[in-house]
C-alpha cells in the first residue's frame, strides 16, 4: 500500500488510526470484482414493489389509493412522526396497481403490506440525480447555512432518509436523540464486509457531495469536528476525498465566516479487518472510547453516519430529492458486468438479471447484503429496499451452501470463536447455553451484545452455526420477555378487575347496611312512638328552648 | 432449507486442524527414530490402529455414524500421541489397556469428541504409568551408547512376544556398552539424587551426557513441529510460552536456592516431555482453557507442576500429571478470566 503512505505522508488532514479492535478476521475481500467499473444506471423496470413495512404493521399514513396516478418521488407513506418509521416515496412515475402483502424479502420470507407501481416514466433512464457538484461553485445552495437544526432534521424526515449502511434506523430520529448532545461526528466509510463497494465507489465518484452531506449533518446535530473511518483497502477514494477536503479549507474564505464555522475534519485510515465498520467497533478504532452497554454513541457525543446516508442528506437537503434510489452493489461470479448501480428501491431482483444479463439459471439463490451479515434470497420476485446496499449471484458452492448440514460437529472448545469476537464475548458458552436453551444465563453472558457478524462462525473448525444459534436464542427470549410482560399485563388486569368488584361490592354491602339500619331505627322510633307524637312533642320543646337561650 | 449468515468459512475444519498436528509431529517421530529405532514407529503404528478400532466401536455401539466419528482425525491424534509416550517395544498389551482405556473411559463415555475433562492420551498415560511402573519406564537408550541395537524383527518379536528369536528380552537392549542399564536422563538423575549424589557429579558421568544428547534433539524436534503449529495458527501461542515460562521460573528458584539438589532450568526444559507437553499436549483444545488470560494461568501452572512433581515426585516426569491436574481447574479458571465485554468497562464507570 505504497499509495496510501504517499497520501498520509505530510498530510495533516489524513492519519492512520491510533487504536485496535479485539478480535476480526480477514477473509477473502472479492471487491475489486466490482469497484473498478465506473457507476452506471439501471433502467427502470416495469413494476416495481415498494414494501411499506418490516413488520406485520404499517406505521404511518398511506397517501394513495389503487388506481392513483403516482410521480418520481411523491410521498406514498406519510410516517408518524413518533415512530421509528420513516416516509416511503414513488420511485417513479406510474400508477398504484395494488396494496397487497407481498414476498419483500423478510428474513422469514413472510409476506409483508407493499405496494405495486406500474411505471409509464416517458424517460425510463432518467432517475433524477444530478452529476456531482463541486463544493466552491456551489453557491447557490447554501441555504443550509442559515437553516435551524430543526429545519435540516425535518427536511430528512421529509425525505425519507434512513441509515444506508445496511441497519435502515431513520435518519431524523438518529439526528432527533443526537440533538445537543454530539460534537463529533463519525463518517463510515469502512465498507468492511467482502464483496460490497458502494460506498468505495462513491467516494470515488461523489466524495464532494458526501463531504456536504457531512457538513450539513454537522451542522444540524452541531458537531465541530468530522472523523471519515475508511479502510486502507480503498486507496483511490481516500485520495479523492482528501482532495475535496483540501480544496474545502482552501475554499474556506467562500464561506460566510461570521455565521459558519467549518468544522475540523480529518480522515482516520483503519488496516482493513471485519467487522471493523460495525458502528460501535468504529467509534473504538477511531476513538478508543467505548459505548456503555445498552446505551447510544450519543453517550460519548458522538453520532455514526454512512457515506450513503450523508449522499442522500445532501440530495435531501440541498437538492430537495427524495430518497427513492440508492447506490447498489451487483456481483458475484455469475454477473457478466458486475459494479455499483444506481437502483430505484422497489426494482425485482428479476428485472436486474434481465437488464443485466445474469446469468441466474443454476443458483437457488441470491445474497441481499454481504456473505457475512446478509439474508439469502430464492424468490427473485423480491424488489430491493433502502437497505438493500449490495445483491451477490454467485455459484460458489460455500455461498450457496451455507454448511447447513443436518448436525454440525461437535464443538471442540477451541476457542477460536473467542480470539476473533470483536466484542469479547464468549461465543462457546453462548452456544452451550443456547442449545441447552438456559435463558438467564445467556443474558448474564451478555447474548444480547452480540453484533451477528458472524465472524465466529467463520472461524469455527466444527463449522456450527453460531449466530443462528444466537439468533433463536435472542428470539426466543424476547418471545419470552414478551409472553411475561403479556402475563403480568394480564394478572394485573385481572387484579385491578378482583380489586374493583371487591370494591363495588363493599360499596353495596355498605349501603346496605345502612339503609338497614336506617329502616331499623326508623322500626325502633315506630314501636315506642307509634303516632309520631312524641317525637312533634320533642320538636316543639326543642324550638322553644332554642328560642329562649336567643333571646336571653 | 432455511438460509441464514454467514454464508463463508475459512475452511480450518476440526479434521484439517487434527491432520496438521499429526503432521507437526513427524520432525519428532523422526528423530525420536533415530534415536530409539523401530519401536518408536510400531508404537505408533499399533496405538493408532487400537485408537481408531476403539473410536469406531463405540460409535458403532453408539449407532452413529463410524466414518463421521473417524474423520476428524481426533482418534488417530490421541492414538500418535500416546504412540509417542510410550517406551519402545512396550508389550503390546499394555499398549492396548492404556489406549483403550484412553479412547472409551476419558473420551467417548464423556460423550465423545468436545466433552471429554481429561485429556485421553494423558489419562491412557498415566493409568499405564501407575499400573505397570517398571514397563514404562523402562526406556532404551540411544543406539549410540547400547550394546546393541534391535533389528526391525527383533523389535516385532519383544513388542509382541516378550522374546526375540536368539532368545534376547528387552534387558538385553537396555544394556549399554559398558554392561550398565539406563532409563530416560531424568530417571537417571531421580535415583542419583536418591542415592545422595549431587546435580554437579550426576551431569558429569558420559552416558548422562550422550543419552541427555537424544532427548535434546527429541525436544527440539517436538519444538519445529510446535513452531510450525504456531505459525500455521494451528495453535495460539499463549499455553506454550506460559507452560514453558513457569517451568524456567519454578526451576531457576530451585536451582538457585541449592545447584547441587535440583536440575538446572535447562535440563528441565530439553529433557523429557516438555517440548511435546507443551505444544502438542497441554494446547489440546479440549482440555485446556479457552479465555486469553486464563490460558496463560492454565500453562503456567501446569510449568510449575512439572518441576515441582519432577523434584519431589516419585515418578521421573510429570507432564501428564500436571496436565490432568490443571484439567480439572479449567472451569474455574475459565470462570474467573472471562474477559470483559465491549462496553461493559464504561458501563461500570459510569455507574460509579
Amino acid at each position: 500500500m505504497s499509495n496510501i503512505t504517499e497520501i498520509v505522508k505530510d498530510s495533516n488532514i489524513v492519519k492512520f488510526a491510533e487504536h485496535k479492535i479485539p478480535g476480526g478476521i480477514h477473509p477473502a475481500e472479492f471487491k475489486s470484482l466490482s469497484n473498478q467499473q465506473p457507476i452506471k444506471t439501471l433502467p427502470l423496470a416495469q413494476e416495481l414493489i415498494i414494501p411499506l413495512t418490516n413488520s406485520d404493521h404499517i406505521s404511518g399514513e398511506l397517501q394513495v389509493n389503487i388506481g392513483d396516478q403516482v410521480s418520481n418521488g411523491q410521498l406514498i407513506l406519510a410516517s408518524a412522526t413518533e415512530t421509528m418509521a420513516s416516509n416511503i416515496h414513488s420511485p417513479c412515475d406510474g400508477t398504484v396497481l395494488e396494496i397487497d402483502k407481498k414476498n419483500t424479502g423478510h428474513p422469514s420470507s413472510l409476506p409483508l403490506a407493499a405496494i405495486l407501481i406500474k411505471q409509464d416514466s416517458k424517460t425510463p433512464q432518467s432517475t433524477g440525480i444530478k452529476k456531482a457538484t463541486r463544493l466552491q461553485t456551489n453557491k447557490t445552495n447554501r441555504n443550509w447555512i442559515s437553516a435551524t437544526p430543526q429545519e435540516i432534521i425535518e427536511r430528512i424526515h421529509q425525505a425519507g432518509i434512513v441509515g444506508l449502511g445496511g441497519a435502515a434506523f431513520p435518519t431524523h430520529t438518529k439526528f432527533q436523540t443526537s440533538l445537543g448532545k454530539v460534537n463529533t461526528l463519525i463518517v463510515n466509510a469502512m465498507e468492511c464486509e467482502p464483496y460490497i463497494t458502494c460506498d468505495d465507489r462513491l467516494l470515488q465518484e461523489n466524495s464532494s457531495d458526501i463531504l456536504l452531506g457531512a457538513l450539513i449533518t454537522a451542522k444540524a446535530v452541531g458537531a465541530s469536528k468530522i472523523l471519515f473511518g475508511i479502510e486502507d483497502n480503498k486507496p483511490e477514494a481516500i485520495a479523492n476525498l482528501k482532495n475535496e477536503i483540501t480544496s474545502l479549507i482552501k475554499s474556506n474564505y467562500n464561506y460566510d465566516k461570521k455565521n459558519y464555522q467549518l468544522p475540523n475534519i480529518e480522515i482516520v485510515i483503519a488496516k482493513a479487518k471485519y467487522p471493523s465498520g460495525g458502528e460501535k467497533q468504529l467509534i473504538q478504532l477511531l476513538t478508543g472510547r467505548e459505548v456503555p452497554q445498552g446505551k447510544y454513541p450519543a453517550e460519548l457525543g458522538i453520532l455514526v453516519q454512512n457515506v450513503a446516508t450523508l449522499y442522500a442528506v445532501n440530495n435531501a437537503v440541498v437538492h430537495d430529492i427524495n430518497l427513492t434510489q440508492r447506490l447498489v452493489t451487483i456481483t458475484g461470479d455469475c454477473v457478466p458486468q458486475p459494479g455499483n448501480y444506481w437502483i430505484q428501491f422497489g426494482t425485482p431482483i428479476s428485472h436486474i438479471i434481465d437488464s443485466l444479463q445474469i446469468d441466474s439459471g443454476d443458483i437457488p439463490h441470491v445474497i441481499f447484503g454481504g456473505p457475512l451479515m446478509g439474508v439469502a434470497i430464492s424468490d427473485f420476485n423480491v424488489p430491493t429496499q433502502k437497505s438493500t446496499n449490495c445483491i451477490i449471484f454467485d455459484s460458489n458452492e460455500k455461498l450457496l451452501n451455507n454448511n447447513q448440514e443436518d448436525s454440525h460437529s461437535a464443538c471442540i472448545r477451541c476457542g477460536e470463536c473467542e480470539s476473533v469476537c470483536p466484542v469479547s464475548l464468549l461465543p462457546q458458552q453462548l452456544f452451550w447455553f443456547s442449545q441447552s436453551e438456559q435463558w438467564e444465563q445467556l443474558e448474564n453472558q451478555d447474548l444480547f451484545d452480540c453484533i451477528e457478524c458472524g465472524a465466529c462462525t467463520y472461524v469455527c473448525p466444527s463449522i456450527i452455526p453460531l449466530v443462528g444459534y444466537y439468533r433463536y436464542a435472542k428470539s426466543e427470549i424476547k418471545y419470552l420477555d414478551a409472553k411475561n410482560k403479556k402475563s403480568e399485563l394480564a394478572k394485573k388486569r385481572f387484579e385491578n378487575r378482583e380489586n374493583r368488584l371487591a370494591k363495588i361490592k363493599a360499596e353495596r354491602e355498605e349501603k346496605r347496611r345502612k339503609t338497614a339500619e336506617a329502616r331499623k331505627l326508623a322500626a325502633l322510633n315506630k314501636e315506642q312512638d307509634p303516632d309520631g307524637k312524641k317525637s312533634a312533642i320533642q320538636a316543639a320543646l326543642d324550638r322553644v328552648k332554642n328560642k329562649k337561650e336567643q333571646q336571653s | 432449507m432455511n438460509l441464514s449468515s454467514p454464508f463463508i468459512h475459512n475452511d480450518k475444519t476440526t479434521s484439517r486442524i487434527m491432520l496438521l498436528v499429526c503432521s507437526a509431529l513427524i520432525p519428532g517421530i523422526l528423530v525420536s527414530f533415530y534415536f530409539f529405532g523401530w519401536g518408536t514407529l510400531i508404537n505408533l503404528v499399533v496405538c493408532s490402529v487400537y485408537a481408531v478400532s476403539a473410536e469406531a466401536l463405540i460409535m458403532w455401539l453408539r449407532k452413529k455414524s463410524i466414518a463421521k466419528a473417524l474423520s476428524d482425525n481426533s482418534a488417530l491424534l490421541t492414538g500418535l500421541l500416546i504412540g509417542l509416550s510410550f517406551p519402545p517395544m512396550l508389550p503390546w498389551w499394555m499398549s492396548f489397556i492404556g489406549v483403550w482405556f484412553a479412547i472409551i473411559i476419558a473420551k467417548q463415555l464423556y460423550g465423545g469428541l468436545g466433552f471429554n475433562p481429561f485429556n485421553p492420551a494423558m489419562v491412557g498415560y498415566v493409568l499405564l504409568l501407575i499400573s505397570f511402573p517398571v514397563e514404562m519406564t523402562s526406556w532404551l537408550p540411544s543406539h549410540e551408547i547400547a550394546q546393541q541395537h534391535p533389528s526391525f524383527l527383533e523389535t516385532l518379536q519383544i513388542t509382541f512376544v516378550g522374546t526375540t528369536s536368539d532368545g534376547n528380552k528387552l534387558i538385553d537392549y537396555r544394556m549399554l556398552a559398558d554392561g550398565f542399564t539406563m532409563a530416560t536422563p531424568l530417571d537417571e538423575s531421580k535415583t542419583a539424587f536418591s542415592l545422595g549424589l549431587m546435580t554437579s557429579e550426576i551431569i558429569e558421568t558420559s552416558h548422562f551426557i550422550t543419552n541427555t544428547n537424544s532427548w535434546f534433539w527429541l525436544n527440539i524436534s517436538f519444538l519445529v513441529g510446535g513452531l510450525l503449529l504456531l505459525a500455521n495458527r494451528v495453535i495460539h501461542w499463549h499455553i506454550p510460552t506460559s507452560m514453558l515460562l513457569g517451568m524456567t521460573i519454578t526451576a531457576s528458584v530451585l536451582y538457585l536456592y541449592d545447584n547441587q539438589l535440583f536440575l538446572s532450568p535447562w535440563l528441565h526444559l530439553t529433557m523429557g516431555a516438555t517440548m511435546l507437553g507443551a505444544f502438542f499436549i497441554a494446547t489440546d483444545p479440549v482440555t485446556a482453557s479457552t479465555t486469553p488470560k486464563g490460558r496463560l494461568i492454565y500453562g503456567a501452572i501446569i510449568g510449575f507442576f512439572i518441576v515441582i512433581i519432577r523434584s519431589f515426585g516419585g515418578y521421573p516426569d510429570a507432564v501428564a500429571f500436571a496436565v490432568l491436574l490443571l484439567n480439572i481447574a479449567v472451569p474455574t479458571i475459565d470462570h474467573y478470566t472471562k474477559p470483559s465485554v465491549y462496553g461493559s468497562q464504561t458501563r461500570e464507570n459510569i455507574n460509579a
